[in-house]
């Protein structure tokens, strides 16, 4: 292929030359992190509107600070104040950031959030909903004109397992994707068939001057080489 | 299949983010998988439409129901093109016969309500794998993932019809003022006859075209989720590495041979820093016990005591909100009961009272706070205009034309004065004109001002006789003033009638 592969990540470089690949967030998601947020509100407004309509005028005043204030500043306080993530998009394990990668702050969030209005022209975020299935990173129209960008959160690691093996080094060098696929052979044996996990080993085993049969366990060891002592 | 030649980065990922690559397959070759689609579903669409003209929601439910055929031609598609084979249009839609052929009658029948059905296709589709090897196959397919294309199928039902409604809105907006329609929703829930089916029929249509966008993007969807989940499935990643290290290290091989042959073999048991005397064998819970007592100490730990005074126990607190809770219940009847009464009426008016005071001393604030701006950028005055009134001048040119000092009727002292002291009398007149300029019509006349000068503001005035009047006082004033040439005597009886029609008939009206 002449072009570059297709990908869903965004990587960004640092001043200090560090890649940070960011992993940008599609329509599917963030569509069921709205609904979540909907919900949410709309729970809320009924908790809080059913004793205020008790009150009478004071009642009314007060139910319409409220509207105004879970419409139009929800997710607004929400991503500012808890790293960008409203409770949908803890939820769904997303985050707004902004195209930099640094943490949204109030204008960034107030325009994407205020834009709202033109996705959602003319019926249903119908807008939002084309200009996300039709940018390279997922943006719809707010996220344009704030210069933001929905990730998928970090999520914390597990420690994989790496099976028992004997130390190995290897005579030549490996670089870093190397590194990574074969710990990663070692890490994800226990989701392949035994028959896969010989069949990848063998690919190796002119290089590892091992006979295929042995070639899955000399890669274990190579893994426990790389991982060094735990 | 060669992975190698794949057109997509080839790694584990979750299943949601599995799903947004299958967007970005479906958006660099929107224009091919949307015309194809069309090409193949609008024909379809337009026979349903015509065979069932009577019945638009038979013929939409049939065309809605013929969609996992049509799904088939964006799934070869995108398959050819992920290891870069990308069919024209024209190759595309010609294999679209041939890809109906085989298990067409069970997409359509028992498979058609299926929620994971983009996630599945593939298998028939692309493995050709039917019957209990295809069970076998869904089985360990659908283990993970599952639920993520069942979203999908929810999701994207969801989706089409808001943008279905959402075309049919934006049709509706751009429908221009000059068509006169009076449409509103009541008559169009109520038409019947030929204009409601052609309504009908037109709705339809925008479901088709939306389904041109959309469908592809499911069935890319469906089809990365698959890719991913034989991604993990099968490490293709992990394959991929390896192939392409084997053809690295097939090119220094021979070098390699002999160098891996020496090494490997010291390697393999001691690989790990042991050295060459190995020091005395330590436990790992040895190693674990030494390294906490080390990390007890000053360098990393630094215990401090601090001694402070504090106030006694904070338990008084806590009793009197346990008494307040207790007698919470009948607190808040009494005070839902004081809501209805006046004073809590009068308490929302304070409040809608400071809401409003707030609010416009916000906006005064603001104002206040760019007045310059304001002045600057958007006042239409000039900045620099004077805009308080000078002081009324007492002398000009000399002349002291304060009310004071004139006598109150001018035109008959002129008349006094005019066999005695003629130059006294046009000086009285010409005086007396400027002080009634000044006082009467407000010209703004300074000291600096010439006479020229006092002329032309009087024709700003725009008062014909005023300005005739004026013209001749001044030329005789100037003529006797610096020529020292007496007006003959017919004039100055002409002056002084003139100065009573002109300011006595003004005062008396």
């Amino acid at each position: 292929m002449q072009s570059a592969p297709l990908d869903t990540r965004y990587q960004i470089e640092t001043p200090e030359g560090i890649d940070l690949p960011l992993r940008p967030a599609g329509l599917l998601p963030r569509a069921l992190a709205f609904a979540f947020d909907l919900g949410v509100r709309a729970l809320a407004m009924g908790i809080f509107l059913v004793p205020l309509a008790l009150l009478g005028n004071i009642g009314i005043g007060l139910g319409s600070l409220l509207l105004f204030l879970v419409s139009w500043w929800y997710m607004v306080l929400f991503e500012v104040l808890n790293q960008g993530c409203s409770p949908g998009k803890q939820v769904m394990g997303l985050r707004v950031v902004q195209d930099d990668g640094t943490p949204v702050g109030w204008s960034a969030s107030l325009i994407r959030n205020l834009l709202r209005f033109v996705d959602m022209l003319p019926f249903g975020y119908f807008f939002g909903a084309v200009s996300c299935l039709q940018h390279p990173h997922f943006k719809r129209l707010g996220d344009l004109a704030a210069g933001t960008l929905v990730i998928y959160r970090e999520q914390p690691l597990a420690r994989p397992k790496v099976p028992q093996a004997a130390p190995l080094g290897l005579p030549f060098a490996l670089h870093l994707g190397e590194q990574r696929a074969i710990l990663g052979f070692a890490e994800r044996q226990g989701e392949l068939s035994a028959e896969r996990v010989h069949e990848l080993a063998s690919i190796l085993a002119t290089p590892l001057q091992v006979p295929a049969a042995h070639a899955a366990e000399q890669l274990n060891g190579v893994a426990r080489g790389l991982l060094g002592p735990t | 299949m060669r992975l190698s030649d794949s057109s997509v980065v080839i790694r584990p990922r979750t299943p949601w983010e599995a799903m947004d690559l299958g967007v970005l397959m479906a958006r660099k070759h929107r224009w091919l998988l949307v015309a194809s689609w069309a090409i193949v579903s609008l024909p379809v669409f337009i026979v349903l439409s015509a065979a069932f003209w009577k019945y638009p929601s038979t013929a939409m439910l049939l065309f809605w129901w013929l969609k996992p055929a049509f799904d088939r031609l964006p799934l070869y598609i995108l398959s050819r093109a992920l290891f870069g084979e990308t069919p024209s249009l024209r190759q595309a839609v010609r294999q679209w016969p041939r890809l109906l052929k085989g298990q067409l009658l069970s997409s359509l029948i028992w498979r058609r309500l299926s929620l994971s059905r983009s996630f599945v296709m593939p298998v028939s589709q692309l493995e050709g794998l039917d019957g209990d090897a295809r069970q076998k196959r869904l089985g360990v397919l659908l283990q993970r993932n599952g639920g993520a294309s069942r979203w999908l199928t929810l999701l994207g039902m969801c989706l089409e019809i808001t943008l279905w409604f959402g075309a049919m809105a934006l049709f509706y907006l751009f429908i221009p003022q000059q068509i006169e329609l009076d449409w509103d929703w009541q008559r169009l829930a109520q038409a019947t006859g030929s204009q409601a089916l052609w309504l009908e029929h037109m709705s339809n249509a925008f479901y088709a075209l939306i389904l041109a966008f959309w469908e592809p993007i499911y069935v890319a969807c469906g089809f990365s989720l698959y890719l991913n989940r034989r991604t993990v499935l099968e490490a293709w990643d992990l394959e991929l590495v390896f192939r392409r290290l084997r053809e690295r290290l097939g090119s220094v091989a021979p070098l390699l041979l002999l160098a891996a042959g020496l090494m490997l073999m010291p390697c393999s048991r001691p690989a790990i820093a042991d050295g060459a005397n190995p020091p005395k064998p330590v436990s790992t819970h040895a190693a674990s016990q030494s390294i906490k007592t080390l990390l007890e100490k000053p360098p990393f730990k630094n215990p401090e005591t601090v001694t402070r005074y504090r106030f006694g126990e904070e338990k008084p607190a806590l009793k009197n909100r346990a008494r307040g809770d207790g007698k919470l219940p009948a607190w808040l009847q009494a005070l839902l009961d004081n809501f209805n009464g006046t004073s809590f009426k009068q308490l929302a008016q304070g409040l809608e009272v400071l809401l409003w005071s707030v609010l416009a001393g916000g906006v005064a604030l603001l104002i206040w706070r760019y007045r310059d701006w304001l002045r600057t950028f958007v006042s239409r005055r000039r900045p620099r205009k004077p805009d308080t009134a000078l002081p009324v001048p007492t002398q000009l040119f000399g002349l002291a034309v304060g009310i004071e000092t004139l006598p109150d009727d001018i035109a008959s002292a002129a008349e006094q004065l005019w066999p005695t002291q003629p130059r006294e009398a046009l000086g009285l007149l010409y005086r007396g004109l400027l002080s009634r300029l000044l006082h009467d019509f407000n010209l703004p006349l300074t000291n600096a001002d010439t006479e020229g000068q006092v002329l032309e503001r009087i024709q700003h005035v725009q008062q014909p006789d005023l300005l005739a009047f004026s013209n001749d006082l001044t030329r005789h004033w100037q003529n006797l003033a610096y020529g020292h040439r007496l007006p003959p005597a017919l004039t100055q009886q002409q002056l002084c009638s003139d100065w009573r029609s002109l300011f006595n008939a003004g005062a008396a009206q």
